[in-house]
């Protein structure tokens, strides 16, 4: 027998988490029809933005029609008259001069700028939102200008140079989209962005100005180019990277952490006031530089004794279900292995499941948070969970460690074992120490019934972050008292640089003593547990990875032939 | 309390997936675009039928008295990469069985027809010419039809065998429509003057 008996639980057991108070009006359920705590705004802008979409629509349908394409060419006509009498020789120069802003140069510097910085900035969301809003604009000034067949400016000479159809303007419309991407995906929202407007807006305006007076285009062919590369690039920004969920930001810091003001602070108290009942009193991030897949919260709450109670959430959105996909892929092709390491399919399953894991170690008499449920904050984008602040707990590297504190934490790993649990992300900054108890936090990557190497592993991790305040010498001699011999040597015969968190590794690392080649020294010889395997879905997976990227670069060249970047 | 509905429902349905759905999104639209040629320049040629897409041609060479549309295509023929500008027009006629070689047709203010020979012209007013640059191991040459104020070049590459067919096929294809005959129309149609 390899294993020893699993000592009682200490103070945490089972028990279901008591209401923090009631809220003075209570929960309530939301009535259908009712938006939730925050709806997707859609600010006067877009509804604007919107409103010129269905006037670029009209002004096209309108030109299929010779007769009213007869009465918009002459009114067209009009203008480019009068502006034409205004010509000049050394205007016209200096028209010409600003027409080189149409050059394919300009647009192909802008655009690659922007996916350069991007790429530099592992901004892939709004990178692929780029380039897919740039292609679906072409396109569809492709097909517009191949629709309607529009002539140039007849009747008045034309003294710049242009090539193709009228309608829409192509160089104008490109340069817009080229301008709009980089305000909506390199600029900050505010006042740089606002500024930016101004500078992009002065732009094409003297970009059209120019092309009026040369009679390179229709008022029109500008008007439906700038509707194209504008407003409805905008909505399409909107729509595919909210600011609100994906924000243009370069002052460093995890990029997974929302804003809580404003909109998203009211609807956090309201949702909490409705759904859990908890009569909320402040919200403030907390710990941000520890955590990367959700924005962690402190909320303070009216206690049951009309004094003030803290709890602690973790607010998930799509970002960090996409963040959570690509991790999770990424395991996938350097470990091999994975247990129930499935992506998520919802942000409310991805809540789901921590929130069921956060009840069931409860269960099992895990000192980990209490819960208390979680809120909807928007549907199937937005969701907080809550659970109990661990109020007065210390980080295990800045608490005293004595032998209670390492006795505590080997017993945690011994009854997750025996509740058939693995955390899977045992590191210092997951384990707490309040009033000489260890506590458990961040059970979102924690599984139930994992492979047996992968228990192993929390033994070898929990060791090794204890170890770092102690001698590997003493926290095996106590992890004997809870463990058999066998056990540590398993722990840490499956124990690789992989399979021990980034936080625990570098601290080791700074330690400078070979705390896992001391354990393995200490325990039984074992053979290395292979953690690695290639099996066939990995190599699959791998491969495909692989043959995506090769085609991701051949289709890119097809890619920027098509929007006209080549 | 109820409100009025909204439609922020379909707004999130409407909400986009992952980047790799997106970039995969993209790359099969691009390559879609691409397939079906709908890139960013080229496209298919005016027919003579359609007199105001024909205008854009004579806008390019303001000085020619004819501009060249499809009159008809023969079966495995199309058009592609026509290309309008304030310096002429071009494009290509392909044909499946002269694959990789397509017939390129320009029209420009003029074009030097020496060393090539009078052809039967194909429309009043035009001197169509022949040059032939080989004969064998391939039929290669270029036909000019020149008439007033411009010229429209056909610039072919055959296999030998199939020209004679496919020669006849592209001079049937192109036809040269009236200067005047458009500047009536258009004056008709939507009261513009094409100038001159």
């Amino acid at each position: 027998m390899t294993t020893l008996p699993t000592p009682r639980p200490g103070h945490e057991g089972s028990e279901v988490p008591p209401l923090i108070t009631a809220s003075p009006r209570g929960r309530r359920r939301r009535p259908s029809g009712e938006p939730p705590p925050l709806p997707r705004h859609i600010d006067h802008s877009i509804r604007w933005y919107l409103a010129l979409a269905g006037i670029a629509g009209a002004l096209w349908a309108a030109m299929s029609v010779p007769a009213v394409l007869g009465l918009i060419t002459r009114a067209d006509l009009a203008v480019l008259h009068a502006v034409a009498a205004v010509r000049t020789a050394w205007l016209t120069r200096l028209m010409l001069d600003v027409n080189a802003l149409a050059s394919p140069w300009t647009v192909r510097l802008l655009a690659f700028g922007t996916i350069a910085v991007l790429v530099a900035y592992r901004r892939f969301q709004h990178l692929a939102a780029y380039l897919v809003i740039f292609l679906a604009a072409v396109l569809l000034l492709s097909a517009m200008t191949l629709e309607i067949g529009r002539m140039r400016p007849a009747g008045i000479e034309i003294l710049g140079p242009w090539q193709g159809y009228a309608q829409p303007s192509q160089p104008v419309a490109t340069l817009t989209l080229a301008l709009v991407g980089v305000l909506y995906t390199l600029t900050p929202a505010g006042r740089w962005r606002n500024r930016g407007k101004w500078a992009a807006g002065i732009i094409l305006a003297a970009l059209c100005a120019a092309r009026l007076y040369l009679a390179v285009d229709h008022p029109t062919d500008q008007l439906t180019a700038l509707i194209i590369g504008w407003p409805v690039a905008v909505v399409a920004f909107w729509l595919a990277v909210p600011n609100d969920v994906f924000p243009v930001s370069y002052r460093g810091g995890r990029k997974a952490h929302l804003d809580i003001g404003g909109r998203r602070g009211a609807a956090i108290v309201t949702a909490l006031d409705h759904q859990l009942g908890l009569a909320v009193t402040g919200v403030e991030p907390f710990g941000l530089e520890a955590s990367a897949g959700s924005t962690p919260l402190r909320i303070q709450v009216h206690g049951p004794d009309g004094g003030k109670a803290v709890l602690f959430g973790k607010l998930y959105t799509l970002s960090h279900l996409r963040s959570d996909r690509w991790y999770k892929l990424a395991r996938t092709v350097i470990y091999g292995r994975l247990e129930d390491e499935k992506p998520f399919s919802t942000v409310r399953r991805l809540v789901e499941y921590e929130d069921h894991l956060l009840r069931l170690m409860r269960d099992a008499g895990l000192p980990t948070p209490r819960p208390y449920g979680f809120a909807e904050i928007t549907p199937e984008r937005e969701y907080l969970i809550v659970m109990e602040f661990f109020e007065g707990g210390r980080e295990i590297r800045q608490a005293p460690v004595d032998d209670g504190v390492i006795d505590d934490a080997l017993s945690v790993v011994r009854r997750m074992w025996d509740a058939g649990m693995a955390h899977r992300d045992i590191k210092p900054s997951n384990i707490l120490v309040r009033d000489g108890r260890v506590q458990l936090i961040d059970v979102a990557f924690a599984t139930v019934r994992p492979t047996p190497w992968r228990q192993a592993v929390d033994l070898a991790n929990m060791m090794l972050t204890l170890a770092l305040a102690s001698t590997p010498e003493h926290v095996y001699e106590r992890a004997l008292n809870v463990f058999a011999a066998d056990d540590v040597a398993e722990a840490f015969a499956a124990c690789r640089s992989i399979t021990i968190p980034s936080q625990l590794r570098s601290l080791i690392r700074a330690d400078g003593r070979d705390l896992t080649g001391c354990f393995r020294q200490l325990a039984p010889a074992r053979r290395a547990v292979p953690v690695q395997f290639w099996d066939i879905k990995r190599v699959a997976i791998t491969a495909g990875l692989l043959a995506a990227l090769a085609a991701a670069a051949a289709l890119f060249g097809i890619y920027l032939s098509v929007v006209g970047l080549l | 309390m109820t409100t009025p509905r909204r439609d922020v429902r379909s707004l999130h349905h409407r909400a986009l997936r992952g980047p790799l759905s997106i970039l995969l999104a993209t790359v099969m639209l691009a390559a879609g675009a691409a397939l079906s040629g709908c890139a960013a320049s080229g496209g298919t040629v005016p027919g003579c039928g359609d007199p105001l897409r024909l205008a854009i041609i004579a806008q390019s060479v303001p000085s020619a008295s004819y501009v060249p549309c499809i009159r008809s295509l023969a079966p495995g023929w199309n058009t592609s990469g026509f290309d309008p500008t304030q310096d002429g027009t071009s494009f290509l006629l392909n044909s499946d069985r002269s694959p990789g070689q397509p017939v390129t047709v320009r029209l420009t203010a003029t074009c030097n027809v020496s060393g090539a020979s009078p052809s039967p012209s194909r429309a009043p007013g035009v001197l169509t010419y022949t040059r032939l640059d080989s004969i064998t191991p391939r039929f290669t040459g270029t036909l000019y039809d020149v008439f007033p104020g411009g010229c429209t070049s056909y610039r072919f590459d055959f296999a030998l065998g199939s020209q004679i067919a496919l020669v006849e096929q592209f001079e049937q294809a192109i036809g040269l429509y009236p200067r005047q005959q458009l500047r009536l129309i258009l004056k008709q149609e939507l009261g513009v003057e094409l100038n001159p």
